[in-house]
């Protein structure tokens, strides 16, 4: 699985790469715009360290921002998937807040909040909560009548036993959705860093970008694609243990 | 008699023609019964009327007295986090726990109680799920085609193993058989289309127990009856 994820980021980063290479030399420019094979290896010998810790702080921040949205989506959601007047109004909030782009906001947040990690961390979970938070509604709130209805009528169910039996009817979409918006903490970390923040790769992107130096955002574009596809692949291998273990443990014979 | 139906009128939702129209029936004297229909005549739908699961009907429902009312039907799973005997005992109330083991040994599913509900084959599923709906505490249980997939004989054995244990219970088995509910249902309440009066029909049947020989004439004739009433 990790292997996997890693080959093909690397194809597709190569294929990027040569399509840039091919811009070069159809348009012949110049060095500056686009940097030669050359450049980039002095750069990457010049700025790889410094670019791998800022990726990995950008992760950690990313992943830390992930967890308290995954809370968050899962304790809203469980309100959410109510049918009475509260679930009403979260569904019909998350909806309408999720239309918001968080990216508008995120100046304000750095304006309140400084540009230190909190910032970066609210941002981070902001962009990945609603995408998660509309999934689990919709994943909570949908019934599994020919489980409950023996919980239902014996009366045995319990919000919790409701949560548990759809959560894992649904454990392999729910896992999906974990791991497609892992992505987007990872985004939304690296656009906060961009604007505001005074860490992280994306604050590096930035200093790059001034200096428009382009191969400066290609090491860090490969240092970022490596590090989301381990985080993707640790997520999925996370959720096929969750699966198989919780999954087959009434299938022994 | 726990239930009586008077005057039920009822139309789904969005559709032109009713499904019950002046219906009137009384289900739920102790003994095994049988609602017995054509398909898509509404015996599921009115065994949801009986046990409280579906309203919005015209008419009434009467309990005359306190009545814990089951539904079960074919279609329903256990929940694959636990293997069927796990859940059994987990759902079973403390004071029937005692019956779990015959149940599950006259029911044939000795060797299913290690395995994931997901594994069983679709006979055995409908025999774990009808198990513990056995092992509540109820008055009376309603059975929708809660032994479709189960071979003739073991289907006998269940039916015949119901009756002797839960004498003072009350059951109302949905089938497609007339050979069956004329053999073991002591009362058969033939459900007909809407334009039909009265749209349901009761018949005795021969309420068979286990050892005792039937007349075959009998039985034919409780049989024709059934099809000619449906």
């Amino acid at each position: 699985m990790l292997h996997k994820r890693i080959y093909q980021f690397v194809i597709v980063y190569f294929i990027g790469l040569a399509f840039l290479f091919a811009v070069k030399g159809i348009f012949n420019l110049s060095d500056y715009v686009i940097p030669g094979l050359s450049d980039i290896y002095i750069t990457v010998t010049r700025v790889f360290t410094r670019y791998f810790f800022d990726v990995l702080n950008t992760l950690s921040v990313a992943i830390v921002g992930h967890v308290i949205s995954i809370a968050m989506a899962t304790a809203v959601g469980i309100i959410g998937r109510l049918s009475n007047w509260m679930g009403s109004l979260i569904r019909t909030a998350a909806f309408n807040i999720q239309a918001y782009p968080i990216v508008a906001v995120a100046p304000m947040i750095f304006i309140l909040m400084g540009d230190g990690l909190s910032s970066r961390l609210l941002i981070a979970a902001m962009i990945c909560y609603f995408p998660l938070l509309l999934s689990f509604i919709g994943i909570l709130s949908e019934p599994i009548t020919d489980i409950e209805h023996f919980y239902v009528h014996s009366g045995r169910m319990r919000w919790q036993l409701e949560v548990k039996i759809r959560a894992f009817e649904n454990m392999n979409k729910l896992i999906t959705v974990v791991a497609g918006s892992a992505t987007l903490a990872m985004v939304g970390t690296i656009v906060s860093e961009f604007i505001g923040a005074s860490a992280g790769i994306g604050y590096s992107i930035r200093i790059a970008l001034y200096q428009s130096d382009l191969s400066k955002i290609l090491v860090a574009l490969f240092l970022i694609g490596i590090f989301t596809s381990l985080y993707l692949a640790l997520l999925e291998l996370l959720g096929s243990t969750v699966s198989r273990n919780w999954g087959t443990h009434g299938e022994k014979q | 008699m726990p239930v009586e139906c008077k005057n039920i009128n009822y139309k789904y939702p969005g559709s032109q023609f009713p499904v019950f129209s002046n219906l009137s029936c009384r289900v739920g004297m102790p003994g095994f019964h049988a609602l017995f229909g054509q398909s898509g005549v509404g015996k599921s739908t009115l065994a949801r009327m009986i046990a409280g699961q579906l309203n919005g009907f015209a008419g009434e429902i009467k309990r005359h007295e306190p009545v814990k009312i089951f539904y079960s039907y074919n279609l329903e799973r256990l929940p694959g986090w636990s293997d069927v005997g796990e859940h059994i005992v987990k759902v079973t109330p403390e004071a029937n726990k005692h019956r779990i083991d015959e149940i599950i040994e006259s029911f044939g599913l000795s060797a299913c109680a290690g395995s994931g509900f997901s594994r069983l084959s679709l006979g055995q599923r409908n025999r774990v799920n009808l198990a513990r709906y056995l092992l509540q505490d109820f008055d009376l249980l309603i059975m929708d085609e809660s032994l479709a997939n189960v071979d003739e004989a073991t289907r006998e054995q269940i039916i015949y193993k119901i009756k002797d244990m839960f004498p003072q219970k009350s059951f109302l088995y949905i089938s497609h058989s007339v050979a069956e509910v004329s053999k073991f249902c002591r009362n058969i309440l033939v459900l007909r289309d809407y334009s039909k009066a009265p749209q349901i029909a009761a018949i005795d049947g021969r309420d068979n127990l286990k050892g005792k020989d039937i007349v075959k004439k009998e039985l034919e004739e409780t049989m024709l009856e059934i099809v000619n009433a449906s």
